[in-house]
């Protein structure tokens, strides 16, 4: 698992390869003596559904925390479009477009559908400049005409009303909220937690689907999951972590699930094949 | 407004199988449809102290006609003055309640702004001055406690736990003897001055009219945007029997003498807190911060700050308390306040009316009906010469159920995952 043990798999670029929206290099990430992330690279294009996959504890969730700016990068550094960049802080991935849905979607689910996509970046009315911002009053149709625009553009269907309660939605239809909250946000890059571990097979397929709008709708998508059928449903790439290192990264049309949980589980070095489709990591 | 909440989607059951507990909990998530559990209950305790009583009463041969001491417009008057201490500080609590922290301080901040009111018209500080002093004492006194919760870490449980017996002690220090007389013009006139009967049935009226006309323009609005609709019964329902309600008690006060200053006051106070909590983006971070913590932190609100500024909203709203009680009783006493009931009842009252204990949940004009419900328990108990003894385990007991429909309730949002 080591780094001396870097693979030299193809370097055989897809035929158009999507130019790279966000791209990280030699990112290092310790708490305390767990070194979670020991020089990682990544990268996402627009229009394309990069899946992050490893096993428990191989630093996805980690990877994907330090894009968002939740937790500093010890060391590393991070560029968009090419243009190197700063993540400090959850407030600077916002402000370049990254956004992230987290694996406990983080929803209010007392507050309903429209408040909840809303939430921290509510509208007021014109007019009421004299109050602070906090105390001016809120222009709840004109968040609810937003909610109803995010939900139609990701073609939520079952979704009856943007006034209902979150806590009464399903799985499928939260995890739909909590996606179309980070889409709304001016984003360019949508990361995704294990968005379906928790939903059954309709639900799951409901997911996906928004997955698929998201890339038709050019966001750079990066999707973490456990689940080979749903990785190689949706996804462009596959990039494989194992004990906070990179293994390497897949063209998804070009490999198998076999393959992938290979390299997920004991690497390159012991086995895996090393002749299809995975690029250097590194 | 009160049908739509049933899903669609994979957990949705069709509306006919819906179980009474699914229908309850669907009515309580809708904004008017929280008020109906208390509603139902103050309906019942007037109904059995003003009407079942004096009839059992008129059949068993005690009374020789129907008479209904309690739905007298004199006992209704009491009643509602009764009640505006516990109202006022039940709505602060309610806004803590909110957040899912709690204080237990309010009735003793209370009493260290009411005595220290008492102290400082005795020293001759004109009334309308030492009651602005007393309210910034209030809110310096909340406010600590909330820099306490949130930057500290200390659950507010312990912190204003603390804050009740500091506090406490600190009323008995300003006064040492226990009681003091409050004679100034100004205190006494908030509880004393009546609007005369046409200008408080002239409130009234423009309250309704405000009330139909903005739900009216808010429904022309939706219509204008494309927006789903409230049913028309729900929206001229809620209109209906707001009017009732507002005509009804203005025209119950002016029978026995008139509405009263003081009500007015508390009723506006709540007015503007329910309106900041509901239609700001201070008062949405109350109920997100309510909902889930993190989540609020995650999209960037400053929950520190929201927790000091709600606590300080509580330590207001207690000072507020403390000059009404304060003017109510002309007098100032260690028992009237800190020492007493009053918190347990200000407590009760948040809760009775709706508002979760866990957080997330509730309003300010929930509060005020709980405050009602536990003022004509009181009331209607000592009405029947009911002891001390009987009052205490009535209350226990409603408060309670009231949280038992809370917890029935949370579950209910929670199954959903
Ligand atoms: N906040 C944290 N504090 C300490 N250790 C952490 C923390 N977050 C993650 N780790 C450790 O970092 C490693 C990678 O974790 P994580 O990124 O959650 O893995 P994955 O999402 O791939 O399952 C694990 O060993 C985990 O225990
Ligand atoms: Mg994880």
């Amino acid at each position: 698992m080591s780094l001396e043990n870097k693979p030299v798999g193809r370097d055989a670029p897809p035929a158009h390869p999507p130019p790279t929206h966000l791209r990280v290099e030699g990112i290092q990430k310790r708490f305390g003596g767990v070194h979670a992330l020991r020089s990682v690279d990544f990268e996402v294009a627009r229009g394309e559904v990069m899946a992050l996959v490893g096993d428990n504890g191989a630093g996805k969730s980690t990877l994907m925390k330090v894009l968002a700016g939740a937790y500093t990068a010890d060391e590393g550094q991070f560029f968009l479009d090419g243009q190197p960049v700063t993540i400090g802080s959850p407030n600077d991935a916002t402000d370049l477009g990254i956004q992230i849905v987290y694996q406990d979607l983080a929803l209010c689910e007392n507050l309903d559908v429209a408040a909840n996509l809303s939430l921290g970046a509510e509208l007021v009315k014109p007019g009421w400049g004299f109050l602070p911002h906090i105390l001016q009053p809120l222009d709840e149709l004109q968040m609810e005409l937003k909610a109803r625009k995010a939900i139609d553009r990701l073609e939520v269907r079952t979704l009856q009303s943007v006034r209902n309660k979150v806590g009464g939605l399903s799985g499928g239809q939260r995890q739909a909220i909590a996606i179309a909250r980070a889409v709304g946000a001016e984003s360019t890059v949508v990361m995704l937690d294990e968005p379906t571990a928790a939903l059954g097979v309709a639900q799951t397929k409901q997911v996906l689907e928004v997955v698929k709008r998201l890339r038709e709708t050019g966001h750079a998508v990066v999707y973490i999951s456990h689940n080979m059928r749903d990785i190689f449903e949706v996804s462009d790439r596959i990039c494989v972590l194992r004990h906070g290192g990179n293994v390497a990264t897949y063209t998804t049309s070009e490999t198998d699930p076999d393959k992938i949980v290979a390299a997920m589980t004991r690497g390159l070095d012991d086995g895996a094949s090393r002749d299809d489709g995975a690029n250097n990591a590194a | 407004m009160m049908g739509q909440v049933v899903m669609t989607g994979q957990t949705m059951q069709p509306e006919a199988q819906l179980s009474f507990l699914d229908r309850f909990r669907a009515m309580r998530e809708t904004r008017f449809g929280a008020f109906v559990p208390v509603l139902l209950a103050l309906a019942a305790i007037w109904a059995y102290f003003g009407l079942a009583l004096p009839f059992y009463d008129l059949l068993s041969g005690e009374a020789e006609s129907f008479r209904s001491i309690f739905l007298s417009p004199r006992n209704i008057y009491n009643l509602f003055m009764q009640s505006a201490v516990i109202a006022t500080l039940a709505v602060g609590i309610t806004i803590v309640l909110l957040l899912g922290d709690i204080d237990l301080s309010a009735a003793a901040t209370a009493g260290v702004c009411a005595a220290l009111l008492g102290v400082l018209v005795l020293a001759g500080v004109p009334g309308w001055l030492a009651c602005v002093m007393v309210m910034a004492a209030g809110i310096v006194m909340g406010a600590a406690q909330g820099l306490l919760v949130a930057y500290v870490g200390i659950p507010s449980f312990v912190v204003t736990l603390a804050g009740l017996l500091g506090y406490q002690g600190l009323m008995q220090k300003i006064l040492p003897t226990g009681n003091l007389n409050v004679g100034d013009e100004f205190v006494r006139g908030i509880a004393r001055v009546l609007i005369p009967d046409l200008w408080g049935l002239a409130i009234g009226l423009i309250c309704v009219a405000a009330f139909a006309t903005l739900n009216l323009r808010k429904q022309a609005q939706r219509k204008a945007r494309g927006l789903e609709l409230d049913a028309p019964l729900a929206l001229w329902g809620q209109v209906i029997v707001f009017s009732g309600l507002v005509i009804t008690i203005i025209l119950t006060l002016n029978a026995y003498r008139s509405l009263p200053l003081l009500l007015v006051l508390l009723v506006g106070i709540t007015a503007l807190l329910g309106w900041i909590t509901t239609s700001t983006p201070f008062g949405r971070s109350l109920f997100a911060v309510g909902g889930n913590p993190e989540s609020a932190r995650r999209v960037g609100m400053k929950v520190k700050r929201i927790r000091v500024a709600a606590f300080g909203i509580v330590g207001l709203m207690a000072a507020i308390g403390g000059i009404f009680g304060a003017s109510r009783f002309g007098s100032v006493s260690y028992t009237a306040f800190a020492g007493g009931s009053l918190l347990l009842e200000a407590i009760g009252a948040a809760v009775i009316g709706g508002t979760s204990l866990f957080g997330g949940r509730g309003s300010v004009w929930n509060a005020i009906l709980g405050a009602l419900v536990i003022g004509s328990l009181g009331n209607g108990l000592d009405l029947t010469g009911a002891s001390a003894a009987d009052k205490l385990m009535v209350s226990g007991a409603i408060l309670l159920l009231a949280v038992a429909i809370d917890a029935v309730s949370r579950s209910g949002s929670n199954g959903g995952r």
